[in-house]
């Protein structure tokens, strides 16, 4: 049976949510807390209140406690109206809508969150392993760290939300992007250890730096591994993205994959776009 | 002995810079392809060894690999290419233009210092 939990709803709401779903779906009310663990549910719904600032502060923390993984956060109100949808949207909510909305479009909404994430072909993990790997040596070798691949997710509207990403487009005869995102606990764990110092000595400038330079390994690493398949990629100068909770885009219809990696109680979230280009797939039909 | 550490990354000149402290040589730091042509100048005849990033801004450690094997006198330096592009071609293509040797990134401090030694003995 799927969970869903229920997060400051009031006995209104819960109720509404029951007639919407039935008896499909366990509803769990329980308190948001650090170190708790999400896997067991579906989704989050939460109520809107009335104070947007707190709210924003409330889905932020629940994102960051998802860890990276998939889990839908539904806001939802009893009001008609509810303006500023956009900013719970960019603070990591998935869906906003109003119970006063037509219930069969909304019965529809939560259902189709609470479709499972489908499991990766042998195919598509013939390419992600070696990101998977590399991604694993690298942070060993440089940091002495463990990380453990976890999660697998395909998707064109999952949204991961961090607070720094190290970014580097890949072009020639498969073409994307590589992101690796981290919240700053983790990303200064590492770069502290790459450097062997304590993490008190390490600042902003050290992490945005070391960031850019694990992305690079990672895709330089790799790119060795695609020599002579279509994969193959060139990388370009790496890039940084600071910012609490800040999410990167993709172009629309982009197929993303999403790697989520576990360090001891910390995770962090690597995403592919890449496919071979357009020329590199016109050239293998003209083959004869 | 002088050693450069030429690598956009502060980070990777700091891992890289503690190892060569440990070894007992001098660091001297350039974070682009036009520093390390600065340094070259700025300590003409006093580094012994060069530690070169291939992906840098402004001018790659390719180029600056080239304009060192061009010129008289800095064409003796040692070169040890250390650098994510370590696939077979670019390993050649450093090679052949000059560089004494060539290290993968990743790689373990251990790791360093033997590549280190290695371009020094193969002088």
């Amino acid at each position: 049976m799927n969970k869903a939990l229920v997060l400051n709803c009031s006995p209104e709401m819960t109720e509404g949510i029951t007639r919407l779903l039935g008896k499909q779906v366990k509803l769990i009310d329980e308190p948001l807390k650090e170190g708790k663990t999400f896997k067991k549910y579906s989704l989050i719904i939460m109520e809107m209140n009335g104070d947007r600032k707190k709210m924003v502060e409330q889905i932020r923390k629940a994102r960051y406690i998802c860890k990276f993984r998939n889990l839908p956060i539904i806001l939802m109100t009893k009001e008609e109206k509810y303006p500023h949808p956009e900013s719970y949207l960019s603070a990591g909510a998935t869906e906003v809508f109003s119970l006063s909305d037509p219930p069969a479009a909304c019965r529809q909404i939560l259902q189709s969150y609470m479709i499972p994430d489908r499991k990766p072909l042998k195919e598509e993990m013939d390419y992600l392993n070696p990101f998977i790997s590399n991604t694993s040596e690298i942070l060993q070798k440089m940091a002495g760290i463990q990380a453990n691949f976890k999660d697998v997710y395909f998707s064109d509207d999952f949204r991961v939300f961090g607070d720094i990403s190290g970014i580097i487009g890949l072009s020639g005869e498969a073409e994307g992007t590589l992101i690796i995102t981290f919240y700053w606990d983790l990303a200064s764990k590492i770069i502290s250890n790459m450097m062997s110092v304590d993490e008190g000595n390490i600042n902003a400038e050290l992490i945005h730096d070391g960031v850019a330079e694990l992305i690079n390994m990672i895709a330089g690493t790799t790119k060795k591994q695609f020599v002579g398949q279509p994969y193959h990629f060139n990388i370009s100068l790496p890039s940084v993205v600071i910012g609490s909770g800040h999410q990167i885009g993709h172009p629309p219809h982009s197929s993303i994959t999403v790697l989520i990696f576990d360090v001891e109680a910390f995770s962090f979230a690597v995403q592919l776009c890449l496919k071979p280009s357009n020329n590199n797939i016109r050239s293998s039909r003209e083959q004869p | 002995m002088k050693v450069l550490i030429a690598d956009d990354s502060m980070v990777m000149r700091n891992i890289i810079g503690k190892t060569i402290s440990e070894m007992g040589h001098e660091k001297i730091e350039a974070a682009n392809g036009y520093e390390v042509l600065l340094q070259l100048a700025k300590y003409e005849g006093r580094i012994g060894l060069i530690l070169l990033d291939w992906n840098m801004p402004k001018m790659d450690g390719f180029e600056v690999l080239k304009r060192i094997k061009e010129h008289k006198s800095l064409e003796s330096i040692p070169v040890l290419m250390v650098s994510t592009e370590s696939e077979e071609e670019n390993v050649k293509r450093a090679i052949s233009a000059g560089a004494t040797g060539y290290l993968p990134k990743p790689f373990s401090p251990e790791e360093l210092a033997t590549a280190i030694k290695a371009t020094m003995d193969a002088r």
